[in-house]
């Protein structure tokens, strides 16, 4: 009843329902565009929700996931290239479709097996989130602290790329987080004598930098697909009763892959789509059609990809465990709001939770109408020369990460992780164990000094609180687990080319 | 051991002195471990500072990247060795001007936006935000003409009016244009 009561006042009280439509739009804008992935267009939309309201603020940002997510399908049906990297899947047979002249059909699929998988994501993070976040009330500081370094070693194991590097990404984030004033005695660390540094290095400049900046600079190297092919129209059909029967199995397939993958950080849509493409493929009584323009290859991946969108919100609202890019944007916008999540949370701000969730029910509802009403200025964005996209972009991050501090010295910063980022895509180093980092930098830090504080600088106490050996273990089995992994790898390789020289 | 390889110019050199480009990035991280836990032993010791200081985890920190930075290292001898036992090393790689070409014009886009920086307070928000966007769609192949001006020119009006008149963020009026706008 309270958490009606709640959700109804965060409805009618906050500008929280159009800040869930104004997010489904801009999402869907976003993800049409090939480059942009989600996190992307939640990052160009952060320095905004800084004098928001927390509730329209989250709101706004978690919207923009869920339209996002569909957005990605449209040029993945469209030109094939997908507009976010969980779209990939639905390029397969969306582009058949549309060289057999049915692209409206599977946008309407799309459209319509997001908003179901949307739902369902939906329903399992109201379900899920609390339960898992009151086991969170037992932790102590000890336990906090090797929470962290779990978040921090599963996500830089299970990153792309090689575990070192994910590790070495986790640490640099660290690193950039001790800049400032130190937490406990307050003596400032690596300022140099910059005022501007005393608050640390804001996260939110940071995440724009390597995010957005590197994006446009990887862009500004690239040919514009666009350009190189014509102008391509589409108009929505939706599906028919008897099609929305047979697409019923391979949506639950995907909702359930989905539910299961957002939950597990590091996972993520794109996963989450091919698995739910694969099962789908599997469990299907026409196999094969798969490949050639199948309705359930479309339905699939696009219900698994939104009820990621949901469900991708569980570990970060119970234990402020971020599994992707996604929702590490989302908990910096918690973070800038002054909410912390966890179990007090829920204790501390019912309001905000439950405003989150009517928000988020409120942007899958409006998914299904903006998705028939924005197709036409998103296909217009599509076919849009990328030398204007990427100037307005530019322009765009200047004037958004000016108005957070008004000062041009957060736009050097960005420029400057801008070019890290930059640098770490070319070396092949993750970009979400850093901001990780940097984000759980505080957590980590604090809480290592409490805990050492309590006992007089006595380490035993990480592994004599049962939370935190729990924890610490199960870090270190993720770690091993990927070296493993990784030297059988190397091994396989190496094998490859033994054969292939003999 | 005894096969040659092939480097950014095209020219044929011996495999030996072909190593792996994680040896090197493990090298520069080492560096940049050895320097920040340099700079670490610089903070200021409180007297408010718990069992750990305020340079505690800094120098934790700097020990971890030293160490994951040799990993990095060893892997990438380990890379190298396999590379030319399996005569990749020798793979003829793309010359010079081809693979910088990308981050030439990467670097480009960034000197853009210093150059942004630099004029924003002399010229003020809306003719430099105009200016940035004929720059950027220009370097990145927009034909010069009306459509590149038209673009410009109701860009800087429609990022001025945006943040500007409507949020009210205070950017930077200029020298020239102050007057004009305020």
């Amino acid at each position: 009843m309270e958490a009606l009561f709640f959700a109804w006042l965060a409805l009618t009280t906050t500008p929280a329902v159009f800040a869930a439509m104004g997010g489904v739009v801009w999402g869907i804008l976003g993800g049409a565009l090939p480059g942009i992935s989600p996190s992307i267009t939640m990052a160009l939309l952060l320095p905004f929700t800084y004098t928001m309201d927390p509730i329209p603020a989250i709101v706004l940002l978690a919207s923009t996931y869920v339209g996002a997510e569909y957005g990605g399908s449209i040029p993945a049906i469209l030109i094939r290239t997908p507009g976010t990297n969980a779209a990939a899947a639905t390029a397969i047979d969306g582009y058949e479709m549309q060289k057999q002249g049915r692209g409206g059909e599977a946008l309407g699929i799309s459209l319509v097996s997001g908003v179901i998988g949307g739902l369902i994501g939906l329903t399992c993070l109201v379900l899920l989130t609390k339960p898992l976040a009151s086991v969170a009330l037992y932790f102590t500081p000890p336990a906090y602290f090797s929470l962290g370094i779990l978040g921090l070693s599963v996500i830089a194991s299970l990153s792309t790329g090689s575990l070192v590097k994910g590790l070495m990404a986790g640490v640099i984030g660290l690193m950039i987080a001790t800049v400032g004033t130190d937490p406990v005695s307050g003596v400032s660390r690596f300022t140099y004598g910059a005022p501007e540094l005393l608050g640390g290095i804001p996260f939110i400049l940071v995440m724009v930098g390597v995010f957005a900046v590197s994006e446009l600079l990887v862009q500004s190297g690239k040919p514009d697909i666009v350009a190189s092919g014509k102008k391509r129209q589409l108009t929505i059909k939706l599906p028919s009763w008897a099609l929305l029967k047979r697409l019923r199995k391979p949506q639950m397939i995907g909702s359930g892959i989905g539910l299961f993958e957002g939950c597990m950080p590091g996972a993520g849509g794109s996963i989450a789509a091919f698995m739910a493409y694969n099962e789908a493929r599997r469990w299907s009584k026409h196999p094969e059609e798969f490949g050639k323009g199948s309705p359930e290859a479309i339905a699939a991946p696009e219900s698994a990809n939104n009820t990621v969108a949901g469900t991708a919100l569980v570990p970060m609202l119970s234990f402020g465990i971020p599994g992707s890019n996604s929702t590490a944007i989302l908990l910096g916008g918690l973070l800038i709001h002054g909410l912390q999540p966890g179990p007090l949370l829920f204790v501390k701000h019912p309001d905000f939770i439950y405003g989150l969730y009517s928000g988020l029910l409120v942007a899958n509802l409006s998914l299904f109408l903006l998705g028939i009403l924005i197709i036409t200025p998103a296909v217009w964005l599509v076919n849009r020369p990328k030398p204007f996209l990427l100037a307005g972009i530019y322009a765009l991050i200047f004037s958004g990460i000016y108005s957070i501090d008004n000062t041009l010295f957060d736009l050097y910063l960005v420029l400057l992780a801008g070019f890290a980022g930059y640098i770490m895509r070319l070396l092949g180093f993750p970009f979400l164990p850093l901001v990780l980092g940097l984000v759980l930098g505080y957590l980590i830090e604090s809480n290592y000094r409490r805990s050492l504080l309590l006992t007089g600088g006595e380490h035993r106490v990480f592994i004599e609180d049962p939370i935190s050996l729990g924890l610490l273990i199960t870090a270190l089995l993720f770690v091993v687990g990927s070296g493993i992994r990784d030297v059988r790898d190397a091994r396989k390789k190496l094998q490859q080319a033994e054969d292939s020289n003999s | 051991m005894e096969s040659s390889t092939t480097d950014f110019t095209g020219k044929q050199r011996p495999a030996l002195r072909y190593i792996a480009r994680d040896f090197w990035v493990g090298l520069v991280m080492l560096a940049v471990a050895a320097v920040y836990w340099f700079e670490a032993g610089k903070i200021r010791i409180s007297p408010l500072d718990g069992p750990v200081n305020a340079s505690g985890l800094p120098k934790s920190l700097a020990y971890a990247l030293g160490f994951l930075a040799l990993v990095l290292m060893v892997r990438g001898l380990i890379d190298t060795h396999f590379a030319i036992r399996s005569g990749k090393s020798g793979e003829a790689a793309p010359a010079l001007a081809k693979a910088l070409r990308p981050h030439l014009r990467a670097m480009g886009m960034l000197a853009i936006g210093v150059g942004y920086l630099l004029t924003v307070s002399w010229l003020g928000y809306i003719l430099t935000i105009a200016v940035l966007l004929v720059a950027v769609s220009l370097y990145n192949g927009a034909r010069a003409g009306l459509k590149v001006g038209l673009f410009a020119m109701s860009g800087g009006v429609f990022f001025h009016l945006m943040f500007v008149e409507f949020l009210g963020i205070p950017l930077p009026p200029g020298l020239i244009l102050a007057p004009i706008l305020n």
